[in-house]
């Protein structure tokens, strides 16, 4: 199988002398397409900043980090337009749905797609093709702010995938959500991830999502493990 | 491609349209105060196209009869009359007045004229009631602004007047609208001392007549002669200052245009400026309120000209709002001034041509709020 991301000692301090955090002092691993990787560690164990920066919006201290076959961070950024990398490659997904409040559903899920230079017709096509498979394609036209807490998480998914992402990063996706929605939530992850070959780090608090997933990441004394489910459970940590 | 801009004016349209119309009240008072400067440079020149003689003889060294006070014997339209090149001539005198209009104090300006001269200061043009004076003595002829009715008695000085004719648009330079007398009542009301005095000057062998003195004397010159060598020859025998009517225009507008655009103008930056900062803020705190839908956006990988592209044209569109407002409130409200305001497209032009500069100033802190947003302090922890 292809790598999809893959980082080399990745380091992440935030603040200098006095007002050092030392988050991460080694990440270095290696994640396939098609999988879902759990990413479970304690509050404050530095899992968004870990994301963010697989995400291109933080930058490490130092380290190496791939998308796919190219070489994006090396103790600094090779590009200088890591936004092109964010709306090309990555699709995100937080726990709170983030949808613009003055677009409406169709537009919010379209907007990536069309800055990429997919035509309008067929953004809005592969909107509507997304938004059905979510069923909420009746909504497609309504403000976010008529929608409950679930069907906006829906059509933030929706926006997540409708670039096409080679990598999706998912922050909590669940944790607004009753656990039957959860499952589901993953589930569809799990999916989106063996249909369109995407891998997906999903960070969640809930270790009975685990199972559903194909390996798990974890930080422990500012270190990234990658371990198999057999060797997350054998682990008894958190 | 989404046009953001409008999709967020749609969303807020109500917060919007309100700010726009209160820039847009601003606005429309600047347009009534370059209104009202167009309409002082317009009136300053009524009374003289109204008279238009070629030539203003008035006391020497003085920039009279308008701009400063000027004393000329009645005599000189007489002595002018003969000299070559000189074809009508008349003398005319200008004073202020207070008068009582059903028991409202007015500020009028009155014409003296003579009514059996060669030239008469009404224009028939502007005579929309009655007739221009006939007789030597009370007499007169009043500005529909003043409120007065044809045949109705008014008092100036010891005497009652008649209104035999009615004007319309006729003010002095000043905005002051005019009554017309003729000269010998005129020249009474000016020149004539109180009794007292009469008396006093008497004792001391003082003559004083009132018939012997005017403010100007005007000139109307035959064809073919030269205007400037005219005046030039007049000034030196006649040890008057004279001014073609050209010249005297320059005087009544230059002044003005000067003083009173300077204070126009002042006042036309200040409330652009001031409105130039509401818009600023009003889009400042709405770029505020969506910061963390901005923030998103620039996580989800939309470039910061996007962003900008929209916060400039919801900036744009709230100037130009304002301004169609300012232009409609202006229209809207101008007659009901008492001077005369004259609201001209080309003034409406450069202000929205201002309007647009200001507006992409105002967009300017929203935009630098935009750069300084960080992706990654858009999701809480
Ligand atoms: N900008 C920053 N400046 C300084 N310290 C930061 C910054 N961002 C994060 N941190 C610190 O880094 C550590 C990891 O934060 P992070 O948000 O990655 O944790 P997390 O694992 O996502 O926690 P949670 O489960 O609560 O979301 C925390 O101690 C936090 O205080
Ligand atoms: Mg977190």
């Amino acid at each position: 199988m292809d790598t999809a991301i893959k980082t080399e000692k990745l380091v992440k301090h935030f603040g200098k002398g006095d007002t050092l955090v030392e988050v991460i002092n080694d990440a270095t691993f290696e994640i396939k397409k098609g999988e879902l990787v759990a990413l479970i560690a304690p509050s404050g164990a530095g899992k968004t900043t870990l994301l963010m920066m697989i995400g291109c919006v933080l930058t490490p201290t130092s380290g190496k980090i791939w998308l796919g076959n190219e070489l994006v961070y090396d103790n600094k950024w090779l590009t200088k337009e890591q936004r092109k990398i964010r709306r090309e490659k990555i699709g995100f997904i937080f726990q709170a749905h983030y949808l613009i409040p003055f677009l409406n559903v169709l537009e919010n899920v379209i907007l990536i797609p069309e800055l990429n230079g997919v035509g309008e017709a067929k953004a809005k096509e592969k909107a509507l093709e997304l938004l059905d498979y979510f069923g909420i394609k009746d909504k497609a036209d309504s403000m976010p702010a008529n929608l409950s807490g679930g069907q906006n998480q829906r059509v933030a998914i929706a926006r997540a995938l409708a670039n096409n992402p080679e990598i999706i990063l998912a922050d909590e996706p669940t944790a607004a959500l009753d656990s039957k929605r959860s499952v589901d939530v993953v589930k569809m992850l799990k999916k989106i991830a063996l249909e369109q070959n995407t891998a997906v780090i999903m960070v969640t608090h809930d270790e009975a999502m685990v199972p559903l997933c194909d390996r798990v990441l974890t930080i422990k004394d500012k270190k990234v493990y990658n371990l198999a489910i057999d060797e997350y459970k054998n682990r008894a940590i958190v | 491609m989404i046009n953001l801009a409008y999709k967020d004016i749609k969303h807020s349209l109500g917060k919007f349209v309100a700010t726009s119309m209160g820039v847009g009240m601003l606005l429309g008072i600047v347009l009534i105060m370059i209104g009202v400067y167009r309409g002082m440079v317009i009136d300053a020149q009524v009374l003289i196209d109204d008279i238009n003689p070629d030539l203003w003889i008035v006391q020497e060294d003085t920039l009279g009869p308008f701009a400063q006070s000027s004393r000329v014997h009645t005599d000189l339209r007489d002595t002018l009359k003969v000299l070559d090149g000189i074809d009508k001539t008349a003398a005319l005198t200008f004073e202020g007045f207070q008068i009582d209009v059903n028991g409202k104090a007015v500020k009028v300006y009155a014409v003296g004229y003579d009514p059996l001269g060669e030239m008469s200061a009404i224009n028939p043009k502007r005579l929309i009631k009655g007739r221009a004076i006939l007789k030597e003595h009370y007499e007169v002829v009043a500005t529909d602004k003043i409120g007065l009715k044809l045949n109705e008695t008014i008092r100036l000085g010891r005497d009652e007047y008649r209104v035999v004719g009615i004007t319309h648009g006729t003010v002095s330079s000043g905005g002051d609208p005019l009554i017309y007398l003729s000269l010998k009542d005129a020249q009474k009301l000016q020149f004539l001392y109180s009794n007292f005095r009469v008396r006093n000057d008497r004792l001391r062998g003082i003559k004083s007549r009132a018939n012997d003195l005017v403010n100007c004397v005007v000139a109307k010159a035959k064809k073919g002669f030269n205007l400037e060598v005219l005046a030039k020859e007049i000034a030196k025998y006649r040890h008057k200052s004279v001014y073609t009517q050209e010249q005297e225009r320059i005087i009544l507008t230059k002044n003005l245009i000067k003083m009173a655009s300077k204070q126009i103008g002042m006042f036309t930056v200040i409330l652009i400026v001031v409105s130039t900062i509401i818009i600023g803020l009003i889009i400042y705190t709405m770029t505020l309120e969506k910061i963390k839908e901005i923030s998103i956006m620039k996580l989800l990988g939309v470039p910061n000209s996007s962003i900008i592209k929209m916060i400039v044209q919801e900036t744009l569109v709230m100037g130009i709002l304002a301004f169609f407002f300012g232009l409609l409130f202006s229209h809207l409200i101008y007659d009901k001034f008492p001077k005369r305001v004259v609201l001209q497209n080309h003034d409406a032009a450069a202000l929205f041509a201002i309007v647009v500069a200001a507006s992409l100033i105002a967009s300017l802190i929203g935009i630098k709020r935009v750069i300084s947003a960080n992706p990654a302090e858009a999701i809480g922890g």
